[in-house]
């Protein structure tokens, strides 16, 4: 431990943030002892919520027991965030060891916590790669596209996100953003996708209305669309969502560019060519970004993918950013190369040739 | 080393309507695992006999999920269950004839 940061979010006591750390880290090390890639990146996330830095690798071990003492005046979402961070440990592992998926079920048993992304952990562990998809669509993605159509029986029959039919209606509303004024939310998405030769949503090939919901959070918190802007932004929808299952997207995505337990997920495909989490300073933008997430949470409390951003596209950027309470991003992050949206370091090697075909700049 | 086991289930369907039910039985019984408690179950192939149409193999693979229960053991406590006596009842009703039931360890995988 080496002081406290500027996390702005809410005070932690460093004794119980190292006791803590002790438990999760003793859940989730396999048997030769804490990956370098999961050491950093729990100790990234502790630093970043709560300001006390703890070095992961040189903790002793704490029990389930003694941890559920530890957090015994916790309450249950606070314990659940907890196993999330624990099940986030495992799952950059791969393969995870059986006996370490085990020993994370133990630790949310004590704690309590009935948790679906245990239990798919637990799945990938075992190597029942379509029953552990399954299980997070069902636990995830079908419950907010439930409620964001407002029709439980269709939901569960459908893909969780299909691809969308044209909708020309649809498309003219999105290319509109186009008239609206330069520093509008609008026409920043509308640019984004503009510059980068992506469809809008209505168009043939364009992405479904309410995945399209997450480009507006690109615009708002800054982050490239790239696949570390994607895990930054997927970070932070998740954390912000006042429901635990918004861990489902940060799941995903990890078992999509980091392990490849995912194959496809409906919306992104499996790429592990470059693995995302290893990559420099990724841990640092990672909690970085669930840190932000976590603020959004406390400001305005309310799953992102239920904004209404449509009915604000034409009110400036940063009028929306306050509206949600977006925190800028922090110092380590930005040190660690949290790419601007309009960088071409947050571009694809694809995107970024489309950009310079249609913009002719340098980002 | 954890060693999985395989159930298989030999079986004959020679309606395609029937055919088609037991898929679906097959394919709820995966859904409704995918959202049950943790156990054993992996998951399940059908195989078409190419040569014997109406045959099939049906392959039900178990992991381990509890280092101090082997996958075999995981499978016995799955065969008790009651959801997979109903599944198998189902199952009994679309095929022209009872399941032959084989049981496999896993001696060796093809794993890079």
């Amino acid at each position: 431990m080496n002081g406290v940061f500027d996390t702005g979010i809410d005070e932690h006591d460093i004794g119980e943030v190292t006791l803590v750390a002790r438990g999760i880290a003793t859940a989730v090390a396999p048997e030769t002892g804490l990956t370098d890639v999961q050491a950093e990146l729990l100790e990234a996330i502790a630093a970043a919520l709560t300001g006390h830095r703890v070095d992961y690798r040189t903790l002793d071990p704490l029990g389930p027991a003694e941890l559920a003492d530890v957090l015994a005046a916790r309450d249950l979402d606070y314990r659940q965030r907890i196993v999330h961070h624990m099940v986030l440990g495992e799952l950059v592992l791969r393969p995870i060891p059986v006996v370490v998926a085990h020993r994370v079920a133990k630790y949310a048993e004590a704690l309590a916590i009935k948790d679906d992304f245990v239990r798919v952990a637990r799945r990938y562990a075992q190597g029942a790669y379509g029953l552990a998809w399954m299980d997070l669509e069902r636990s995830g993605f079908v419950e907010h596209v439930r409620e964001a159509d407002g029709d439980a029986a269709d939901a569960a029959r459908l893909p969780s996100i299909a691809p969308p039919d044209d909708d020309p209606a649809l498309e003219a509303r999105w290319q509109a953003f186009a008239q609206l004024p330069p520093d509008s939310l609008g026409y920043a998405v509308w640019d984004m996708y503009d510059s980068r030769g992506f469809a809008v949503p209505g168009a043939p090939g364009g992405a479904p209305p309410y995945l399209a919901q997450h480009d507006f959070v690109h615009v708002l918190a800054d982050y490239g669309t790239n696949l570390r802007g994607e895990v930054e932004v997927f970070a932070l929808i998740g954390r912000a969502d006042p429901a635990p299952q918004g861990f489902a997207w940060l799941a995903t995505l990890v078992g999509l560019f980091e392990t490849g337990y995912i194959t496809t997920s409906g919306f992104f495909d499996r790429d592990v060519r470059d693995p995302v989490i290893q990559a420099p300073g990724m841990h640092l933008r990672v909690a970085d970004a669930i840190r932000r997430g976590k603020t959004i949470w406390q400001r305005h409390c309310e799953d992102l993918f239920d904004f209404p951003y449509h009915q604000h596209a034409a009110r400036p950027v940063d009028e929306v950013r306050a509206m949600l309470g977006v925190p800028p991003k922090s110092a380590t992050a930005l040190e660690a190369g949290s790419a601007p949206l309009c960088s071409l370091d947050g571009m694809s090697e694809t995107q970024r040739k489309v950009f310079t075909e249609r913009r002719g700049g340098a980002g | 080393m954890n060693r999985n086991f395989t159930q298989t289930m030999s079986v004959r369907c020679s309606d395609p309507e029937r055919f088609a039910k037991l898929v679906e039985i097959l394919r709820q019984w995966d859904r409704d695992q995918a959202s049950a408690d943790i156990m054993g179950y992996m998951g399940l192939r059908i195989l078409a006999d190419r040569d014997d149409p109406g045959s099939y193999l049906i392959v039900a693979d178990f992991g381990v999920v509890d280092p101090d229960v082997p996958a075999a053991d995981e499978a016995a406590r799955n065969n008790e269950r009651p959801e997979t006596q109903a599944t198998a009842a189902a199952m009994r009703a679309v095929l022209d004839d009872d399941p032959v039931y084989r049981d496999y360890d896993w001696e060796y995988l093809t794993d890079g």
